[in-house]
């Protein structure tokens, strides 16, 4: 056996084994400081996929911006007060100046666009030139702004409380340094006026950017967690180092080659160091035997050996199973996903090989008295943990009956849980309820008209099309049906101006606010608004050609589910009144609903690829599709749990967890691995005839609840150990990670170790007749 | 070596005495902007011209306006009367437009829309915001005021040939721009190329004369372009046709005229 030849190797000359490790870490960590970061979760999809395209060319027709801040000032009792107008203009200007902020754009009181019948004539002015001193001139603003469509919603709020500053961005800005910039200026202006901060890059940058952070901060805090509960475990300093530094090794080895190989560190590849870390505990089978075995032979030498004779098959499967699960990342679409499934692939093998030559290296070298007092603590019959285990497996197997049952009920409650999960995706969300991206969010859709912004693009075929009439209408149309949506706070487009023009042009009288009969008007109509207004207020509702004009619509949530309610209720307006319009969405909104939900799908396509590749892998391991389907159980009753879980606490099943769900797989796959092939190497050591002897069967199924299965327990309460860190993370994404991985590991372990019992007993007759093939 | 030093000190002297007596007569910066306004602003009593404008946006598509301009300077006060017909596009062929500008105040604006057949005046608070959809400001196509910017001459350097003078300009009250570089020729006082920076001190626009040309007595900017550089939009202007002193009367630039477009001048 190659493996064992590789153990020998390592035992004989372990100063070699170090000597190469040390050298190829070296190598590895050459590459570290070379390290890109990329926090925008938008490169999740490449520029060049469909809807990236699609935006930038929606983007570029429309001269708009990618992303847009919005800065919310609310004031107890109204903002049209000279102290707030006075704020208003003095920090608008102060906005001007930050460098990533698309000045020309920038829209607020002193910056907008205004035309009003004043008398017989027009006026075409910012909405305010100077700030109003008297009541009579605040009366007229106020009059102004409320009476005004394309105002109300958009910069003031029907209660005259909230005024919005919008602050598009330039290309490539960072949505974070700005916002955290607008910060720095609203906190010059103190007084009654309570300041907030939203809009999509904010909340995309901030939660790009604490993801690292976090990183930074929980990789070492997991590592350590680690590190002191196994000294817990084992009572030993050398082995916990042992552990520590085979993790840290397999992690700087795969970081290193990821960005050797010119891959920029995404986010999801952030989570690599953590993963690693967790897949690196499946290594305390080895320790775990090597004190049973140490405590019985007294040879180092001979334990050692032996040790990865027993559970190098099992070690070898789970590696293998883990590697396959993750490796199914590597068909997936999205490219950082690729990266991250890629590199937890090469860290699960390097971890592998390590178990096969660097710990036994270790274990050679490691002082004797050392080891001795370790593992006289390791024994069955006087361990607590171990006997509880024992019980717990007896209680499977003795009351096989009981257990199948109280499964059954618990898969039927859980499939129930699992039909109500609703997919939906939300990244203000990520952020915890107090949180203050959350609150101002809250704030500012309550008072105008939504912080997230979708398009819908209608296209003709023919240049001028948008200024008929007819189109007109039919725009208008579509934009009260979406209104009926509740989610849609406002929607704004090219009929609005021209029907605002009429009506200015008409001594502002109610009745001409209306579209107006005639192309020709139409056309005259907005080329007197092209006269009176920024150039960019027209191109950002028609095209050049006027073939295509762009319908806002700003929603009251970040609910991907919005966005695909106005797509939804786009094609039923479409269907109602047949048109020669082409309706599309787009816009920011459009791109979270899409990328959230390709990811999404990406990842459960992932899950069902796994789970047909684990069962596989089982099937291969105990050369038995019974054994395969039994070892499967436990595996899919935590995730059913988990699920059911999910359905009922009405947690949306959403991005964060359908990762999870993919991950999760090929770790939690490894403890029916390991009972059950120790299981069958236990029966056939102490030649059992399962099909037949069942307290014989029974015998060895305890002894593997206690022995293997107390390795179970301990990988599985250091994997969570390591992953409860991220339960008191401040974004919700992380809690998510931290409790499902933290259930999945203590759940899965459990129910290895009770329901494995009691399907085997139940099934013997099944498993052992043709069972066997070795 | 004593020839060749015979004609450095000849050189030497001859910079001097070139250099003196130009600084001497170089004129403040004030007056180099005026006399630059008035050369690029107030040529002639009179003035008419077929005026293309090509609006072209980052993509390159093109939105064309086709127009007639006259002019008129009523007076030395500084007044200045414009009529401006739009032929194209099609459909709002016919708008026209007319401004009362005066040097200390807001200018008067009328528009005529053709199918309405309504004149409508226009109070406008916006000499700073866009000329027809384009990159120009209403400014920047009828003139600012002397007084409202401070200038400073930087440099003097010569520009695609030609001696100018590099005037440095800021605004006295908060305007979309914080400075500007005005290059300005030294003999026909025409600006041949703005530049303009915004808030953050970071380059905004960018004014170019493309062709000047003499028409009659004056020197004419004949194609300009202003360039966006923050928006990559730009807009290329070309005047045809252009006609000094042709005998305008005051009496066009009305609201009579605005409904019915004066045929001797626009064809």
């Amino acid at each position: 056996m190659n493996k064992n030849t590789l153990v020998e190797f390592s035992v004989t000359r372990p100063k070699l084994v170090f000597g190469l490790v040390l050298l190829m870490t070296l190598a590895f960590a050459a590459q570290l400081p070379w390290i890109r970061l990329d926090t925008n979760p938008k490169n999740m999809l490449p520029p060049t996929s469909d809807v990236r395209v699609w935006n930038d060319s929606v983007d570029r027709t429309f001269a708009l911006y990618e992303d847009t801040i919005v800065v919310g000032i609310v004031h107890p009792m109204s903002v049209l007060n000279k102290g707030t107008l006075e704020k208003v203009r003095d920090i608008t200007a102060g906005i001007l100046k930050i460098k990533g902020v698309a000045g020309r754009d920038v829209s607020s009181f002193t910056t907008i666009d205004n035309v009003t019948a004043e008398g017989t004539g027009l006026k075409v002015a910012p909405l305010v030139t100077k700030i109003p001193a008297s009541e009579a001139e605040m009366q007229v603003l106020r009059k102004t702004l409320l009476e005004n469509p394309l105002f109300v919603d958009r910069i003031i709020s029907r209660d005259e409380k909230t005024t919005a500053i919008n602050v598009p961005l330039e290309k490539g800005a960072n949505g974070k340094e700005v916002a955290d910039r607008i910060r720095e200026i609203l906190a010059k202006y103190q007084g009654e006026e309570r300041y907030h901060v939203a809009g999509d890059p904010v909340a995309r940058d901030t939660f790009g950017a604490e993801m690292f952070k976090l990183m930074g901060i929980f990789s070492p805090i997991a590592g350590m967690i680690m590190f002191i509960a196994i000294y817990v475990m084992f009572g030993s300093l050398t082995l916990a180092t042992t552990m520590m530094l085979v993790a840290m090794v397999a992690i700087v080895w795969t970081m290193g080659l990821g960005i050797g190989l010119g891959f920029p560190i995404h986010i999801m590849s952030s989570m690599a160091p953590v993963f690693l870390m967790a897949i690196a505990t499946d290594s305390i089978h080895i320790f775990n035997e090597f004190y049973f075995r140490f405590r019985e032979k007294k040879d180092r030498r001979t334990a050692i050996i032996e040790t990865m004779e027993a559970v190098g098959r099992p070690v070898r499967y789970t590696a293998l199973a883990t590697a396959a699960a993750f490796a199914v990342l590597l068909f997936m679409q999205i490219v950082p996903v690729r990266v991250f499934g890629g590199l937890i692939v090469f860290g699960t093998i390097v971890l592998r090989l390590f178990s096969f030559s660097l710990i036994p290296a270790v274990l050679a070298i490691a002082r004797q008295e050392k080891i001795g007092a370790a593992a006289a603590g390791e024994d069955v019959t006087a361990s607590r943990t171990a006997r509880a285990l024992k019980q717990l497996g007896a209680l499977g197997a003795n009351r096989p009956l009981a257990t199948a049952a109280a499964g059954l009920a618990l898969i039927a409650m859980a499939v129930l849980g699992t039909s109500r999960i609703v997919v939906n995706n939300n990244m203000v969300a990520w952020f915890k309820p107090g949180s203050e991206i959350r609150i101002a969010d809250a704030v500012i859709n309550r008072a105008l008209g939504g912080t997230s912004l979708g398009y819908v693009v209608a296209a003709s075929d023919q240049s001028d099309a948008i200024k008929r009439p007819e189109t007109l209408r039919y725009i208008e149309g579509l934009q009260r049906h979406l209104e009926k949506l509740p989610v849609v706070g406002k929607t704004i487009s090219v009929t609005d101006y021209v029907k605002r023009i009429n009506r200015v042009l008409h001594d502002d009288d109610p009745k001409f606010d209306v579209v107006p009969d005639t192309a020709d008007t139409i056309a005259q109509y907005l080329f007197l608004f092209s006269m009176s207004a920024k150039p960019s207020d027209l191109d950002n509702v028609v095209d050049y050609p006027f073939e295509k004009a762009n319908i806002w619509v700003q929603l009251k949530t970040w609910d991907a589910a919005a966005m695909q309610g106005v797509i939804d209720a786009t094609a039923e307006y479409q269907r109602l009144h047949p048109g020669k319009l082409d309706l599309k969405p787009a816009g920011i909104a459009y791109f979270n609903l899409v990328w959230n939900q390709e990811v999404l799908w990406d990842m459960v396509k992932g899950f069902l690829l796994a789970l047909v590749v684990v069962l596989v892998i089982l099937a291969l391991d105990f050369g038995s599709l019974k054994w395969a389907l039994i070892g499967y159980v436990p595996l899919l009753f935590t995730i059913l749990l988990i699920y059911g879980v999910v359905g009922f606490a009405g947690k949306d099943f959403d991005m964060p967890i359908s990762v999870l769900s993919c991950l999760s797989l090929g770790m939690a796959v490894d403890f029916s691995i390991h009972f059950i092939s120790r299981l069958r190497q236990r029966l056939a050591e102490t030649a059992v005839d399962a099909g037949r002897d069942l307290s014989a069967l029974k015998e060895a199924l305890a002894w593997t609840a206690a022995r293997p299965g107390k390795g179970i327990m301990r990988n599985a309460v250091l994997f969570a150990a390591a992953f409860s860190v991220m339960l008191f993370a401040p974004l919700t994404p992380y809690i998510t990670v931290g409790a499902f991985i933290v259930s999945m590991m203590l759940l899965s372990a459990l129910l290895t170790i009770l329901y494995l019992p009691a399907l085997i007993v139940l099934t013997r007759g099944w498993l052992f007749k043709t069972g066997e093939t070795k | 070596m004593k020839p060749l030093r015979r004609i450095a000190l000849l050189g030497f002297a001859a910079a001097v005495m070139v250099s003196i007596p130009a600084r001497a007569a170089d004129p403040s910066a004030d007056e180099i902007v005026k006399r630059s306004l008035e050369a690029f602003y107030y040529a002639g009593s009179d003035m008419r011209a077929k005026v293309q404008m090509k609006l072209i946006n980052p993509q390159g598509q093109i939105r064309q306006r086709d127009m007639t301009m006259l002019r008129l300077n009523p007076g030395k006060s500084g007044d200045q009367r414009y009529y401006i017909y739009f032929h194209g596009p099609a459909d709002v062929k016919g708008t026209s437009f007319l401004v009362w500008k005066y040097p200390a105040k807001d200018s008067d604006r009328w528009i005529f829309i053709p199918t309405l057949r309504l004149v409508k005046r226009i109070a406008a608070d916006d000499k700073r915001s866009s000329f027809v959809g384009s990159d120009f400001t209403y400014e920047d196509v009828s003139g600012r005021n002397l007084e409202d910017e401070t200038h400073a001459l930087a440099r003097k350097e010569d520009l695609g040939g030609r001696p100018t003078y590099v005037i440095e300009s800021k605004p006295k009250v908060v305007v979309d721009y914080s400075r500007r570089l005005s290059w300005i020729d030294r003999e026909r006082w025409l600006p041949l190329k703005e530049e303009y920076f915004d808030a953050r001190n970071e380059p905004q626009r960018t004014f170019v004369a493309d062709k000047v040309e003499q028409k009659g007595k004056y020197w004419t900017v004949t194609a300009r372009s202003m360039k966006n550089l923050q928006s990559a939009h730009r807009t290329e202007v070309v005047f045809q046709e252009v006609e000094y002193d042709v005998g305008l009367k005051q009496d066009i630039f009305t609201e009579r005229y605005l409904r019915d477009a004066p045929s001797q001048w626009i064809r």
